[in-house]
């Protein structure tokens, strides 16, 4: 069947035989975007988080149909090097990352809070960012986060 | 001068991956330096680094666009090694940060470590050999630049990847284009450390920017042109083989391209991972389970007294058990998962004959000849290409599974990607061993120890690993990845005892980040502070007593030292909040650790971490700092969630949430990181902070509850 | 069969119909003292005993918790990575339960999904009640959204993630989530039939 949607502000038609096929692998294989990772499949990890119409979703359990007509923004759309987001911005700051892998998708739970909630405390970050990073760079996630957080207040004022 | 003449036809010359008018240098020189840290390593714990090959190889690329590329015979999983490289290569090379860049080498371009990436060692292994060599290749290039310029070599200098004097300079690139043949210099004379510019300093990751914005890097990223996707099906149960199976409906499935049984496993590959994974739950398998194991079979294997035993340590003389004075406690650990988020896997291409295999993997060269005996390729026609590593920890230093890829591939005919799936992951990883401690001590009439026995049994770490020839394990006896941590550095002390019971269980246990030291330093420096609460004794100060004053020893007293300054230390419980201090010695960087914690909802919260570590020379004193904070949150997590068990003959749990983990809300808030430089070289750091934290943890614990937890994960109730 | 059926609860929905108007009140003490007016006391009493079976049915009471946090598995624990219901029963504000629960199952996952997928609001927390206790709740509009019997029947017997239980699909591990003691129809039939009769609560 045929499905589109928009991928970081392009619009996409993707022919696919099994709609159920999680979205996740159609951003991976199908639209080469590497960005969100593989890590568990079973929605636990956080590793393939992306946004739906802004809402963070784990992409290993989101059937590919329900993203018809929607916006799905990945990692690669959330900014780049010229124009980084401010979670990538503060993220770069910080110098978060060790292996990196999980990095896109806390990176994407992240924008997610801010989007709702711009200075989230340390209970809210407690909360919702509750993606797994194996290298524990929990202590610099969360200085990014709040880093990211007055990044955003800067740029509105 | 002796300069040996070498001609461009013995270099490697790498092409193609974007690289413009490629020039490699490769050189003679790392003969030397290995035969040099071959002896470094009698008298220190740092292993030789080993390059494969005899012939020169390749280690520097200069590009078009005077750029460096180093050619790292180490992979990057997260410890920063890349950036360490670069800075001390860029720093005998006379270049910029910006102007090198760091790739992994292949089987077939360069120099991979015959030992793997694995024990700390990169940055540590690797300081005087890169060094030489990156002032050697300075050097050659600088005669190149002499002649290209018509200038005398005495006359030049370098900076920023120029080559000037007299008033002209040359770049690097243009010096060096052209060259046939080479003039090896003998190896010029280092910088002192004092004069590097980069070395020593924070250092911002080379590769942060790939991986904020979610560059292709991993081996999970790797594709081939055809190439298909492939899954597993495992026997679930430990010890099960293959009996038969129903894969009719499976191959019917759309995009199923075959399934194929061998040994004792079946692959499915197909058009798209989804499809792969959907044809794998049509598959009805049939097992020979001979035996259902229990988790209380296992626990009863690793048990002091049981297996083999070997004498580690001694001074002195041994308890006497009839002696109604001494204290004794037991100790446990469970077994762990590595669970690093990147899955294990490859992606291969098995055609006429020749292997390419794309992965992530810790053991590049050791991988190349596992499929080489397994499939009986010769070993010229595999190349192994490393990628970025989603997480090592040691689980990576057995990529065996490289071997079910080719074998896919070459089942079907095209290029293949192979990963495990979550559950494959847990059951088949090559876990943390279950660990069995019995401690015994005794105060003398002064207050001071006199005795200090660990006793104490572990699965295998380094024994049966890859790593090590068989005949290694008749050598040495004692397993020596499950013994880190288990001698007692407190020298002072009259008597001592450690002993180590050995018992190989019914599956795979091996390295996993820190080996023994993560429960041996539980169980030592949990009974050391109860030796300290029977004496009355301030817990720091007895400790600082029971060491001598050798170089060793005032290293390990000034991590002591300086962690009881700066935390402020108290053996006082104030508010319901208590400190606890705990240290070790790993692979010769000591380690001291006080935590501040309090009892939560009946939940153990650690509010903040000193950490003070003598790491000798930090070349990113960032990234050991990085280092500090993800090893000290792993080993957390280790000590008060991580736990696999055996129910119903299977490893269990097989996915995160039940395989309960650290998040980052169970991650201090507050972390002082506080290194000292107490030797002039690197020593290894991604290790050895996960020794006192579980200690220090449970010491501060039985100062708020008077309860002493002996078992992890540390639970109250 | 089907047919049968059918024509047996027309006539009992329309005696629920007046009980509803007759008998309704916001006390639980009253409920409990309803005579039955229909069908014999022993029948009566199963259809209740078969309706509570299927409620208090983990696929039920896992997501109608009275601390807020959702539960998970046959063994009812408490949903893993510290998820909680949050402030409108839909998850934390960023991460929300339909960050990983869709409208449907997710066969490749094992996530349970169904539209509107969230916790029962705070008024309609049953753990810690009695049967009897949560019969009370689920009849009082106060409590269960304003519904009146009516609405009851038709949450009960057609909303999308009550009926899910039916259809509870795989698990993580790839394993059959169990599904309730009776089967959906028989749900159906019990409930119609338990309100057709004046939703009499026995006493215990």
């Amino acid at each position: 069947m045929n499905i589109k949607f928009t991928i970081n502000n392009k619009p996409v038609s993707i022919d696919i035989e099994d709609e159920n096929t999680p979205l996740l692998w159609v951003v991976r294989d199908i639209l080469d975007l590497k960005g969100t990772k593989f890590g568990c499949g079973k929605a636990a990890c956080g590793a393939c988080t992306l946004h739906v119409d802004d809402v963070a979703v784990r992409s290993c359990s989101y059937a590919v149909k329900f993203a018809k007509d929607k916006n799905v923004t990945t990692i690669e759309g959330l900014g780049d090097v010229e124009n980084p987001h401010p979670v990538q911005q503060a993220w770069i700051e910080e110098v978060v990352p060790q292996c990196g892998y999980c990095q896109p998708g806390f990176m994407m739970a992240t924008a997610a809070l801010l989007k709702e909630n711009p200075n989230p405390t340390d209970e809210d970050i407690d909360k919702n960012i509750i993606n797994i990073c194996r290298c524990a760079t929990y202590y610099r996630m969360r200085k990014a986060i709040h880093r990211a957080a007055e990044l955003t207040q800067e740029s509105k004022n | 001068m002796a300069k040996k003449k070498i001609s461009r036809r013995k270099f490697l010359v790498r092409g193609g991956l974007g690289t413009l008018g490629v020039l490699a240098l490769g050189t003679y020189v790392f003969r030397n330096p290995i035969r040099r840290e071959i002896i470094d390593f009698a008298d220190s714990f740092v292993s030789p680094y080993s390059g494969t090959g005899t012939e020169p190889n390749l280690w520097f690329e200069i590009t078009k666009d005077n750029t460096v590329i180093l050619h790292s015979p180490k992979v990057e999983m997260g410890q920063g090694t890349f950036t360490g490289l670069a800075q001390i290569a860029a720093d005998e090379l006379d270049i910029d940060i910006n102007q090198i860049q760091v790739i992994a080498a292949s089987t077939a371009s360069g120099i991979v470590d015959g030992l793997g990436t694995g024990g700390s060692l990169s940055v540590a292994s690797m300081w005087m050999p890169l060094r030489e060599m990156a002032a050697t290749i300075r050097k050659m290039i600088t005669i190149e630049a002499a002649k290209k310029l018509e200038i005398p070599v005495e006359n030049l200098s370098t900076q920023n990847g120029i080559v000037s004097g007299n008033g002209t300079k040359i770049t690097y690139a243009k010096a060096v284009e052209n060259v046939t043949e080479w003039e090896i210099p003998d190896t010029p004379k280092l910088k002192p450390v004092a004069d590097y510019k980069l070395v020593g300093k924070p250092v911002a990751r080379i590769d942060l920017k790939a991986k904020v914005f979610g560059d292709p890097i991993f081996g999970m990223d790797a594709e081939m042109e055809d190439m298909l996707h492939a899954v597993v099906i495992r026997p679930e149960h430990i010890g099960a083989t293959y009996k038969s199976a129903n894969f009719n409906k499976a191959a019917q499935m759309p995009g199923v391209v075959k399934v194929v049984q061998i040994e004792d496993w079946i692959g499915v590959v197909a058009k798209t991972y989804a499809q792969a994974l959907a044809a794998k739950m049509e598959v009805d398998v049939e097992w020979n389970i001979p035996k259902k194991w229990t988790e209380q079979e296992i626990r009863a294997l690793i048990s002091v007294g049981n297996g083999n035993e070997v004498l580690v340590q001694k001074e002195g003389d041994n308890l006497d058990d009839d002696d109604k004075e001494f204290l004794e406690i037991e100790f446990k650990s469970p077994m762990g998962a590595h669970a690093q988020i990147e899955p294990n896997g490859a992606v291969a291409s098995y055609k006429d004959g020749k292997v390419t295999v794309i992965l992530s993997t810790q053991v590049v060269g050791i991988t190349q000849n596992q499929i080489s005996k397994a499939l009986d390729i010769d070993t010229k026609n595999i190349n192994i290409i490393p990628t970025y590593l989603g997480g090592g920890f040691g689980r990576r230093l057995n990529t065996k599974h490289a071997i079910k890829a080719v074998q896919l591939s070459k089942e079907v005919g095209q290029p293949v990607k192979y990963f495990f799936t979550r559950k494959e992951e847990f059951q088949n990883d090559m876990f943390r061993p279950p660990t069995h401690h019995i401690m015994k001590g005794k105060l003398n009439e002064k207050g001071q120890i006199s005795n200090l026995e660990h006793h104490f049994a572990s699965g295998n770490v380094a024994i049966d690993s890859a790593l090590l020839p068989d005949i290694a394990n008749t050598i040495l006896g004692a397993d020596f990845g499950a013994i880190r941590g288990g001698s007692i550095h407190y020298s002072a002390i009259e008597n001592i005892r450690a002993v180590q019971w050995h018992k190989t269980l019914p599956f795979a246990t091996s390295w996993w980040r820190s080996l023994g030291l993560l429960a041996n330093t539980f169980a030592i420096e949990s009974f050391v502070d109860e030796l300290a609460l029977k004496g009355n004794q301030n817990p720091i100060e007895l400790r600082l007593s029971q060491i001598k004053d050798n170089e060793e020893g005032i290293r390990l007293k000034n991590v002591i030292k300086k962690a009881q300054k700066e935390a402020s230390y108290s053996d006082e419980v104030v508010n319901g909040k208590a400190m606890g201090f705990a240290c070790s010695t790993d692979t010769g960087t000591p380690c001291a650790q006080i935590v501040e914690v309090s009892i939560i909802d009946n939940q153990i919260k650690v509010h903040k971490v000193t950490c003070v570590m003598d790491c000798g020379i930090a070349v990113n004193p960032d990234q050991v700092k990085a280092q500090c904070e993800g090893a000290m949150i792993m080993a957390m997590s280790a000590a008060m969630h991580e736990k696999m068990y055996i129910d119903d003959g299977q490893l269990q749990p097989t996915i995160y949430g039940p395989y309960d983990m650290a998040l980052l809300k169970h991650a201090p808030k507050e972390i002082n990181i506080h290194l000292i430089q107490g030797v002039d070289k690197p020593l290894p750091v991604g290790e050895p902070p996960l020794g006192p934290i579980a200690a220090a943890i449970a010491n501060a614990v039985r100062r708020i509850t008077g309860k002493r937890l002996t078992e992890m994960p540390l639970k109250l109730s | 069969m089907k047919t049968t059926k059918i024509n047996y609860l027309i006539p009992l929905l329309l005696i629920s119909g007046i009980l509803i108007a007759s008998n309704y009140s916001s006390s639980f003490n009253e409920y409990i003292s309803i005579e039955k007016k229909t069908l014999n006391s022993s029948e009566n009493k199963d259809n209740f005993t078969k309706m509570m079976d299927v409620l208090t049915h983990p696929r039920c009471m896992n997501c109608h918790p009275s601390d807020n946090v959702p539960k998970q598995g046959i063994d009812s624990h408490p949903h893993y990575f510290g998820m909680e219901g949050g402030e409108k029963d839909q998850g934390f504000k960023a991460t929300k339960c339909a960050t990983c629960h869709q409208k449907e199952n997710n066969n490749f996952s094992g996530v349970p999904g169904a539209p509107h997928w969230g916790l029962a609001p705070q008024s309609m927390a049953w753990k810690g009640l009695t049967r009897q206790e949560i019969a009370a709740v689920i009849l009082n509009p106060e409590k269960n959204g304003g519904k009146d019997h009516k609405g009851v029947i038709k949450h009960l017997t057609e909303d999308d993630l009550v009926l899910w239980a039916w259809n509870p699909g795989v698990d993580a591990a790839g394993n059959k989530r169990e599904k309730p003691p009776i089967s959906e129809e028989e749900f159906k039939k019990v409930v119609k039939e338990w309100f057709a009769d004046g939703a009499i609560i026995p006493e215990n």
